[in-house]
């Protein structure tokens, strides 16, 4: 991006924007390591027993895995979907490709809870509620859109003459696009990954709809903690997703570059 | 590399070229970019494709190396058409104006791909690729990324990229156009001196008339899709075969004139122009004009006219003037050998030059 001198006004804008956004912080860490038996602002003691106490509950602990197993099965499913759609949109241009794009990018525009009540209409009957395979259909509308968005955008921005390099050399289709075009696009490959894995993560709407009594994600077992007891520990699992965030928000900037990768 | 013509010539149009070219054309709806190009190119040589840019060089050189498909045409290398081949088996070298290397490699590596491509034993791979780097005077730079070396030094490394798999024949669309002027003068001279070397059958494409004349053995002219002219860099120069070549390669002087019975009327002078009816356009280059103050008259031997000087640019180690006679500007220029005196503005003057200098075409 071009350098240039930044406004004193744009200075102080961003300066709030980022109070605003960090805001929820700020409650919530203090709280997190409150010794206290309810939620209370400031807290009165300080300790980390909530912290401990996250991994003495069990449904917490199952949808915590269940969470993180089902962003991972989400993001590479919407890999092995969206790098073939998008190479087939970009690369191979069948007609309609921008119709087909934008249809593809639909369900984005669409209220979440419009598609959790379709989910749940169509889910239902096929027996899909409650089930991890359902979970996985249901995020998967979120996450491939987003997916063959981030690719077919890698795709575009690719150098053809690379490839076209490789092929003069001897390579066969299946091997450029093995040996050159994909490592190519690592950066998209990276935040593509993040940005389903954390989409996934981070769902609540889909699945209430789609979650039982015997299969939660940690986003809805939050959620009914939440609803039925006011102790401190949802602030301690708050702490720790932002940590987890943060974390895969480091290894994309490690292997990509952030703004490279978000900002473009 | 000027080389007198005839047995060039002979072998041209004999038609048997190691790549031969037969009515290849190239459609895109209605546009014709590439136009029943025919060409015979003899094993060893070096042949440029010159021309303005867009009059095809590209699309000929990608239906070369199968990237891009011809609509109709052939294409024949050592007695076999190829038409159809893709570009994976056709084992051609082609050196993009990008370089196009592979970022996501080494030098090594960028330079042993096709060797791996065509699964030769390691041991021997490894000792071609060292050679190829030594060629292209990159040893030491094995393992850089592309990204960590300069525009030239990234040429040399597509160049051994290219040639490690001694293909037969090198493609090369524009390698020198994103250099700078000396690093151009060299490379251009590099790849001269490596494609001799190994005998290699090449095409370098260009739209820059010095590379062509000065490192090929053979130009082909092209404008608008066509084939102008195809020759050594010495007839091409000498004997342009259209106005168009005349004024792409090399520099010229125009005179709008009328043809008829083979005698062109040219701001009042009588020029030969055998089978011309009609406007024609006579042409000179400005250092085959001589320039006095001392009136040269018109004889057998040398056209004159005269003229006013309007400018006088002293280049060192040329001296050029623009000098306003039959009712155009008319240049010249001369080396210089000191001492000279630099003619003002309006003086006036005899521009004279020989027969056998002067072109006639059909104006257009
Ligand atoms: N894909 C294409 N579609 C339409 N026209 C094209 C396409 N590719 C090239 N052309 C046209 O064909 C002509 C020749 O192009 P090119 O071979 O790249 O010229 P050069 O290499 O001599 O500059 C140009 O006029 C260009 O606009
Ligand atoms: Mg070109």
């Amino acid at each position: 991006m071009d350098e240039r001198p930044i406004s004193p006004v744009l200075k102080g804008v961003t300066l709030v924007m980022f109070l605003f956004l960090l805001a929820p912080l700020i409650v919530v860490v203090p709280i997190s390591f409150s010794g206290d038996a309810y939620m209370a602002f400031p807290p009165t003691s300080w300790s980390v027993k909530w912290y401990g106490a996250i991994f003495h509950d069990a449904q917490m602990t199952a949808a915590f895995t269940i969470s993180i197993l089902l962003a991972i099965v989400v993001t590479v499913i919407s890999l092995l979907v969206g790098l073939p759609a998008a190479y087939a949109l970009v690369r191979l241009k069948p007609r309609g490709a921008e119709a087909l794009g934008s249809l593809f990018t639909a369900p984005l525009l669409l209220p979440t809870i419009v598609l959790g009540l379709a989910i749940l209409l169509v889910f239902a009957p096929l027996g899909l509620l409650g089930t991890f395979q359902g979970l996985v259909a249901a995020h998967l509308i979120v996450t491939l859109p987003y997916a063959v968005r981030v690719l077919s955008t890698a795709l575009a921005t690719l150098p053809i003459p690379v490839e076209e390099a490789a092929a003069t050399l001897g390579a066969r289709p299946l091997t450029v696009f093995f040996k050159v075009t994909l490592p190519m696009m690592r950066s998209g490959l990276v935040s593509t990954a993040a940005l389903c894995f954390l989409v996934s993560f981070d769902e609540v709407v889909l699945s209430l709809f789609m979650t039982g009594p015997r299969l939660s994600t940690l986003p809805v077992a939050m959620y009914h903690h939440v609803e039925q007891q006011a102790d401190p520990m949802v602030a301690s699992l708050s702490v720790l997703l932002v940590v987890l965030t943060l974390v895969v928000v480091l290894i994309v900037d490690r292997t990509a570059g952030l703004a490279k990768t978000f900002v473009k | 590399m000027i080389r007198t013509a005839p047995e060039e010539t002979a072998g041209l149009k004999q038609g048997e070229g190691f790549l031969s070219l037969r009515g290849l054309t190239r459609r895109y709806g209605d546009f014709v970019a590439v136009d029943d190009f025919n060409l015979d190119v003899p094993k060893g040589e070096l042949v440029a494709f010159l021309g303005p840019s867009g009059c095809g060089k590209t699309t000929s050189l990608r239906m070369i190396a199968g990237l891009a498909p011809s609509t109709s045409g052939h294409i024949v290398v050592n007695g076999r058409d190829i038409t159809g081949v893709p570009p994976y088996q056709r084992d051609m070298g082609l050196v993009f104006q990008s370089y196009a290397l592979f970022p996501h490699m080494d030098i090594a590596k960028n330079v042993a791909f096709g060797l791996e491509m065509r699964k030769v034993p390691k041991a021997e791979a490894a000792e071609r690729v060292r050679e190829a780097i030594a060629m292209v005077r990159l040893t030491g730079k094995e393992h850089h990324r592309p990204a960590q070396l300069s525009g030239g030094q990234q040429q040399r490394v597509a160049l051994a990229r290219a040639l490690v798999v001694r293909p037969s024949i090198l493609l090369l669309d524009e390698p020198l156009s994103n250099l700078d002027a000396k690093l151009r003068d060299e490379m251009r001279n590099e790849i001269r001196d490596i494609q001799k070397r190994l005998g290699i059958t090449a095409v370098f494409v260009t739209h820059d008339q010095m590379e062509a004349l000065t490192i090929c053995d053979k130009v082909v002219v092209m404008n608008h899709g066509k084939l102008e002219q195809m020759g050594t860099p010495h007839e091409i120069y000498e004997h342009p075969k259209t106005a168009f070549v005349a004024g792409f390669v090399g520099r010229i002087n125009r005179l709008a004139g009328k043809a008829s019975g083979g005698v062109a009327e040219v701001a009042g002078l009588k020029v030969a122009a055998p089978g011309f009816n009609g406007p024609v356009e006579v042409m000179v280059r400005p250092h085959r004009v001589s320039l006095s103050t001392d009136g040269v008259q018109a004889d057998g031997e040398r056209h004159a006219l005269p003229g006013t000087v309007t400018r006088a640019t002293f280049a060192g180690d040329i001296l050029e003037y623009e000098v306003e006679a039959g009712g155009t500007i008319m240049k010249t220029e001369a080396a210089t050998r000191g001492g000279e005196a630099v003619l003002a503005p309006g003086t006036p003057v005899t521009l004279s030059w020989r027969p056998q200098d002067t072109y006639v075409y059909a104006a257009s």
